[in-house]
């Protein structure tokens, strides 16, 4: 084990596969940046070149694709609110915010940071304790997902909204959004009213799009109509070394967090950004910047998605399951390679398996170059004139929704959604519960479903007596849910006091 | 490693980017004259994706136009296959997809569209024969043991596949119903998943293409029962054909379609241009690299096989239904 992992470090640290890297990175920055392009898109259409090269370097040039895609993702959602993926949604909380106070390079420079640090670590624990992960990653069946699945959406219900009440009726929206469709385990039609345009469901980015950039755009043009010809002639200020300091605890507890995700298959970085977000605004001493141009909400959600990247290699890595489409991409090129992950690929090919994963965190200081480096070309778009910049915007937000599948339909969806969060924040409804439900409800249902035909009628005794991680999971939620609701009600409580105090 | 191979191969992968994008447009022909999109129904990154990625990159050198892949997931397949059907007959839309979907669906449930009258095959690239797998500490040692068992304890054995009517759904159902045995099938999200729960001991039995099955049972971590196809694919694992069962729809065909309204003339340029995958080494030498066959059928042999399929498939879930019915 230990000559492999030497042997891996000589191979990693070549002159191609840094190159390779370098590359992917770069591509993938910038299709991540462009909302409509996701990262398996770009992963699957740069798969072929990987083809042609020797596996350390196809692999980390795809690699560097993926880890710059969902730092991507993380630009349009500051500068413009607009989420390329689910991952991202938790940035566009408070970079928005920050945009408008004239902060976006900050933001984008903490993005990067957090990402960084928050991929560093997560790889270098992965690479320590891949046994571990991959035993961990064995005991989680649909029992267990289901109930994981089942506790984040209901922290999420509790810790997003000013009233529990609403981001309930919020969330069960969304589960029943996506419910339309073709039922994920029967195959049926479900609220599709025979219009087989609906039957494929509700897309997913044309929702996140219309729900978070279109009502942003509509309150610009509505409150700013006097400084629509204004511009903003720098790109903002940098990061102070204090300012990353005050958010390392956050960078850390959400590095923490987004690990342990990444360890549990099929949950994936929504939650992950998302948990890291409430537990930020939880132990914060305060918890009323947060919505309003945090760094450290910014810092939470991306050191999160991006410590869920380290361990989803694992269960591809050791026993050839992928965890989602981007592992999935990845399989195709290990295979293609001729490598075979599987049992055997550590003890066939251990200086090849150590030498990606050295390459994994070498690639993390490349990243943190190369973002350095983009980051001021991406915040001189603030730069543009507000009329120039709302009408593209626009015209992106439309583009990006329909190149995601190609689909005219998907553009009236996106006009619905945007016409309903537009109506949304003027009623004071949180969107997010709402998008939470959408995306988290399926596979809460899926895996309900596959845990009904497992337990063959005996629900209750197959989760107590065979299922002990998935019955632990659900005793210890209410105890949580009570805990986080009477402490988001005290925070409120000082919220409102120091409002008045303010007033 | 020598710097001067390693530039070439860093010259030859970068060369594809623009090449994949222009193509070779040398020759004059009245077809094609501009890129032909080919619509996969599936998510990107499955099998699908990656066959079609190997053979869009060859395939240009015959027809002198890129192929340009286009994902059109949602609602089964079926989101795909009606824009097919609904495109343009000029041969420049077609449709990768298999067998099942082809032919299966329509069984099922109502669809807009019948893949039989509206479209037509290209070429069959080529199959995946699925296997029975079972773990290697399992007490069945053949088929028969399996069945034997799931015959007496009815419902008590489970089964993981990759979806409802899938690829590896068809198949097992198809052999309990002529065994006349009972298992409860559990649908997973894909061959991946279902996989997962193979190894961790969820369920009891599970099912696989051969780039999956192969380094399982080499690895000792699973015993293959027996496998669909012609040939065995490991000496010692019979086929379903041996064994008695009626092997036909075990094996995902992967097939390229057009709208039938397509001019003659331009079918024949697109089956001449699949007809020579079979000699080209590139692409030979790249499915080799996937672990994927390159069994080429040409469209019309597939066309008299394709309607044999629809009659087994509709006599299946026939035969499913008037089970379900005595219950």
């Amino acid at each position: 084990m230990w000559d492999s992992f030497v042997q891996g470090i000589g191979l990693a640290l070549s002159f191609g596969t840094l190159l390779m890297m370098a590359i992917g990175l770069f591509l993938g920055i910038f299709v991540g940046a462009l909302p409509g392009f996701s990262t398996v898109m770009a992963m699957a259409i740069l798969l072929p070149i990987s083809f042609f090269l020797d596996p350390l370097m196809g692999i980390p040039f795809l690699i560097g694709v993926y880890k710059g895609g969902i730092f991507g993702g993380c630009i349009p959602a500051i500068l413009v609110s607009m989420p390329g993926t689910g991952a991202s949604v938790a940035t566009t909380f408070d970079g928005p915010a920050l945009t408008r106070k004239k902060q976006s390079r900050k933001a984008m420079e903490m993005a990067l940071y957090s990402s960084t640090i928050g991929d560093l670590t997560s790889d270098v624990i992965t690479i320590l304790a891949i046994g571990p992960i991959a035993l961990l990653a064995m005991q989680i069946g649909p029992p267990e997902l289901a109930a994981v699945i089942l506790v984040s959406l209901l922290i999420i219900a509790v810790t997003t909204s000013e009233d529990l009440l609403k981001g309930l009726l919020m969330m069960v929206l969304g589960m029943f959004l996506a419910m339309i469709g073709t039922d994920p385990l029967g195959g049926m039609s479900r609220f599709t009213f025979g219009v087989f345009e609906l039957k494929s469901g509700i897309p997913l980015l044309p929702m996140l799009i219309g729900v978070y950039a279109l009502p942003e755009i509509l309150l610009a043009t509505e409150h700013k109509l006097k400084t629509v010809g204004d511009r903003i002639t720098s790109i903002g200020e940098r990061l102070t070394l204090n300012e990353l300091k005050r958010c390392m605890r956050t960078i850390m507890r959400s590095t923490g967090i987004g690990t342990v995700v990444g360890m549990i298959p099929g949950v994936g970085q929504v939650v992950a950004a998302f948990m890291g977000y409430a537990a930020a605004k939880n132990a914060s001493k305060h918890p009323e910047t947060f919505g309003k141009g945090e760094l450290e909400g910014v810092a939470a959600a991306e050191a999160a998605n991006n410590a869920v990247n380290g361990p989803t290699l694992v269960p591809l890595m050791t026993l050839g399951i992928p965890g989602d489409n981007v592992t999935a991409i990845l399989l195709g090129a290990f295979v293609a390679q001729g490598l075979r992950p599987g049992p055997q690929l550590i003890s066939d090919q251990g200086p090849l398996v150590f030498a990606i994963l050295i390459a994994m965190v070498v690639a993390n200081f490349l990243f943190l170059a190369i973002g350095y480096a983009v980051i001021p070309l991406f915040a001189k778009v603030v730069t543009i004139r507000r009329a120039m910049l709302l009408p593209l915007t626009v015209v992106l937000a439309f583009a990006g929704s329909y190149i995601y599948r190609s689909d005219p339909n998907d553009l009236i969806i996106l006009v619905c959604f945007g016409a309903f969060g537009y109506i949304a924040r003027k009623v004071k409804m949180n969107v997010t519960p709402m998008v939470m439900g959408f995306i988290l409800g399926p596979i809460l249902e899926y895996s309900f479903g596959q845990t009904m035909s497992m337990s063959k009628g005996d629900l209750a005794g197959f989760i107590i007596f065979d299922r002990p991680i998935s019955a632990s999971i659900l005793v210890l939620a209410p105890v949580l849910i009570y805990y986080l609701h009477s402490r988001t009600n005290s925070l409120r409580k000082v919220y409102v006091n120091k409002d008045e105090q303010n007033a | 490693m020598n710097t001067q191979y390693l530039a070439c191969r860093l010259t030859l992968a970068l060369l594809y980017i623009p090449l994949s994008l222009i193509g070779i447009t040398s020759q004059a022909a009245d077809y094609p004259l501009k890129p032909i999109t080919l619509a996969i129904p599936f998510g990107a990154g499955g099998s699908h994706d990656l066959n079609a990625r190997i053979f869009t990159k060859v395939i240009p050198k015959y027809l002198n136009q890129p192929v340009i892949l286009k994902m059109m997931p949602g609602a089964a397949g079926q989101k795909g296959t009606s824009a097919v059907v609904r495109a343009k007959p000029d041969g420049y839309t077609l449709l990768f997809t298999d067998n099942y979907h082809d032919q299966l669906q329509k069984y099922i449930e109502y669809l807009p569209y019948d893949t039989s009258e509206e479209l037509i095959t290209v070429a069959r690239t080529n199959y995946a024969p699925v296997s029975i797998l079972v773990s290697a500490d399992s007490p069945y040692q053949s088929l028969q043991d399996l069945l034997d068992y799931a015959k007496e304890n009815p419902g008590m054995l489970s089964l993981a596949h990759s979806g409802n009517w899938g690829a590896q759904f068809v198949p097992l159902l198809r052999i309990l119903l002529d065994a006349e045995a009972h298992m409860t099938f559990i649908p997973y999200k894909g061959g991946g998943p279902a996989k997962q729960a193979l190894l961790s001991g969820d369920v009891d039995v599970g099912t696989a293409f051969p780039s999956v099955a192969l380094p399982l049972v080499k690895a000792g971590i699973v015993r293959m029962l027996a496998s669909a196809g012609d040939t065995r694919l490991l000496p010692d694992v019979p086929t379903f054909t041996e064994l008695g069962f009626d092997d036909d729809l075990g094996l995902m065909q992967r097939i390229v379609l057009a709208p039938r309204d397509i001019p003659a003339e331009h079918l024949e340029i697109l089956r001449s241009a699949f007809s020579k995958l079979e000699f080209d080494d590139e692409y030979q030498g790249l499915m080799k690299q996937i672990g994927a066959n390159t069994e080429y059928l040409n469209g019309s042999e597939y066309e008299k096989l394709r309607q044999v399929q629809s009659q087994r498939f509709q006599a299946l879930v026939n035969n499913m239904s008037a089970d379900s019915d005595n219950e």
